[in-house]
């Protein structure tokens, strides 16, 4: 699974609130879809949970369904406190997990 | 009673022509604008991103510059000229091309056109050439100036069980109309930012698709046979479309319904 | 012979429709079975708990009115909030009315967000509502709406 995190805008001071965009490659599957040669069911697959960490400390957990989009986006506000690492683990139904991390850091 | 049903029927369709005047049929410039900032956090920058790395392990700009006889640093504008001819292949090829040409130059595996490498790749490529102008010259000698005229004929040629061109949506004098819900592009308009933001993020399909793909997904859904990928017939009809949007910003990737 | 009794049979199947559409839907939501398939007044109750549900124009809910094409549709929703920690979001969750399943995504949200924002992009099966409800730290729950439209654009 492929991810990419961006902080908007990039540069910030402590105290900002800044929106963090995670994006994540994964095909979402409705597991409603036919195979279209067999005409078997794609079974289900899709983002189930997500969280938002900074500096190890919980700041949004997302629980997801297989309703948002392929290579789904998920955004949201963060209230820059200061340096740190900010780290978001996206998980699947499948048991597949994904840890990626950026570093915040506020400029003055 | 058989005037009279006529008549009732045409009273029920002026009523319902009324009906649907009233209601919106495509989208505002407010959903226009929701769109547009899918533009900042696009799928395909991911694609794009490991296109840069797959093409760098395979020949690497420096390796990809010198096949092409030109400077790294003059890549971007270089680039921007697409598609073009190049004297080591003796003909106008497509960026795709290229990279199949640098790959065998360099005795490595040449990556297929349509596969998913060659996707990323050849996006990877003409995203150097972002912020560049579309420069593609189709005068430059006479491979561009018989592209030139073969393109317009496969633009405009009437093929399949329909009897359907590109023309038949894409002339200039049907712009605006309306194809199921969606307004039909002025290919050459900046608005439109047609061939300059190709390879890009299909919405329908969720994947990135080059180009010359998406023309092909045009004559399948107009019923015409595909013109196969690398044949001197799409690499004319890229430069026919491409050079509509001369000097329009390149842009890649983009996001596309 | 044979076309006629199809079109009564099909303009009668067309009538039940008009008259009975829970019945139409029960037969659709029976056809379309997905293991995590839940309708619209089930979710909410899971939300709230049987709470009300409130409509507040603190909760903003952007999303196109008429979309391309369902498979991207973006959606953002903001609440209005102090986000300090006694008075915060605790939870924004988005529900496609329509959708087999109609949950998209409940965020969870803390003070350390500073502000009660998701943005996200879901798929609709068609033309419905998107709904958004914003569950309060002090045990309320607040929602928004927007009709979006899907139609079918251009060529392939």
């Amino acid at each position: 699974m492929k991810t990419l995190i961006k902080i908007k805008p990039k540069t910030y001071a402590a105290g900002d609130i800044v929106k963090i965009d995670f994006m994540a490659m994964h095909p979402m599957e409705t597991g409603m879809r036919k195979n279209k040669d067999t005409g078997a069911l794609i079974p289900a697959e899709y983002i189930d949970e997500v969280k938002f960490l900074f500096n190890d400390t919980l700041v949004t957990k997302m629980v997801i369904w297989e309703s948002l989009s392929v290579n789904p986006l998920m955004s949201i506000s963060f209230k820059v406190p200061g340096a740190g690492t900010l780290k978001v683990i996206a998980k699947d139904n499948k048991g597949q997990s994904v840890e990626s991390t950026t570093q915040i850091t506020p400029k003055g | 009673m058989r005037s009279l049903s006529i008549t009732a029927a045409l009273v029920c369709l002026a009523l319902l022509n009324s009906a649907f005047a009233e209601e919106k049929l495509s989208m505002s410039d407010a959903d226009k604008a929701m769109y547009a900032e899918l533009l900042d956090n696009n799928p395909a920058e991911m694609d794009v991103a490991e296109g840069e790395q797959l093409f760098g392990e395979l020949i690497g700009t420096a390796g990809y510059a010198k096949m092409l006889g030109v400077k790294e640093k003059d890549l971007p504008k270089y680039i921007a000229g697409f598609p073009r001819y190049v004297e080591p292949a003796k003909k106008v090829v497509t960026l795709a091309q290229t990279i199949q040409m640098a790959a065998a130059a360099s005795e490595k595996p040449v990556p297929k056109l349509e596969s998913k490498e060659m996707v990323k790749m050849s996006a990877y490529v003409k995203s150097i050439a972002n912020g560049q102008k579309t420069s593609i010259d189709v005068k430059a000698n006479k491979h561009m100036v018989e592209m030139m005229k073969l393109g317009q004929e496969v633009f405009e040629e009437r093929r399949g069980g329909r009897g359907l061109s590109c023309n038949n949506c894409h002339s200039m004098d049907i712009v605006g109309q309306r194809l199921r819900m969606q307004p039909l592009p002025d290919l050459g308009a900046k608005e439109t930012a047609a061939a300059g933001t190709w390879p890009a993020y299909r919405m329908t399909q969720s994947q990135m698709v080059t180009l010359d793909k998406r023309m092909q997904q045009c004559m399948k859904n107009a019923l015409l046979a595909e013109i196969p990928l690398g044949s001197k017939e799409i690499v004319a009809l890229e430069v026919y479309v491409t050079n509509k949007t001369k000097g329009n910003a390149i842009s890649v990737p983009s996001v596309k319904r | 012979m044979e076309r006629r009794s199809f079109l009564k049979g099909f303009g009668a199947a067309a009538a039940c429709a008009i008259a009975l559409p829970h019945v139409a839907s029960a037969a659709e939501e029976k056809k379309s079975a997905s293991p995590m398939a839940m309708n619209f007044e089930t979710a909410v109750a899971a939300i709230t708990g049987g709470k009300a549900l409130t409509p507040s124009a603190k909760v903003k809910m952007e999303a196109p009115e008429i979309a391309e094409n369902g498979a991207v549709v973006p959606v953002k929703v903001t609440v209005e909030s102090p986000m300090s920690d006694k008075d915060y979001v605790k939870a924004i969750h988005i529900l496609a009315s329509k959708n087999g399943n109609v949950r998209c995504a409940n965020i969870y949200l803390t003070p350390a967000n500073g502000e009660a924002f998701f943005g996200t992009r879901i798929k609709l099966g068609g033309t419905q509502d998107v709904v958004a409800i914003a569950e309060m730290s002090d045990g309320t729950f607040l929602t928004a709406k927007q009709n979006v439209k899907v139609t079918i654009g251009g060529c392939g």
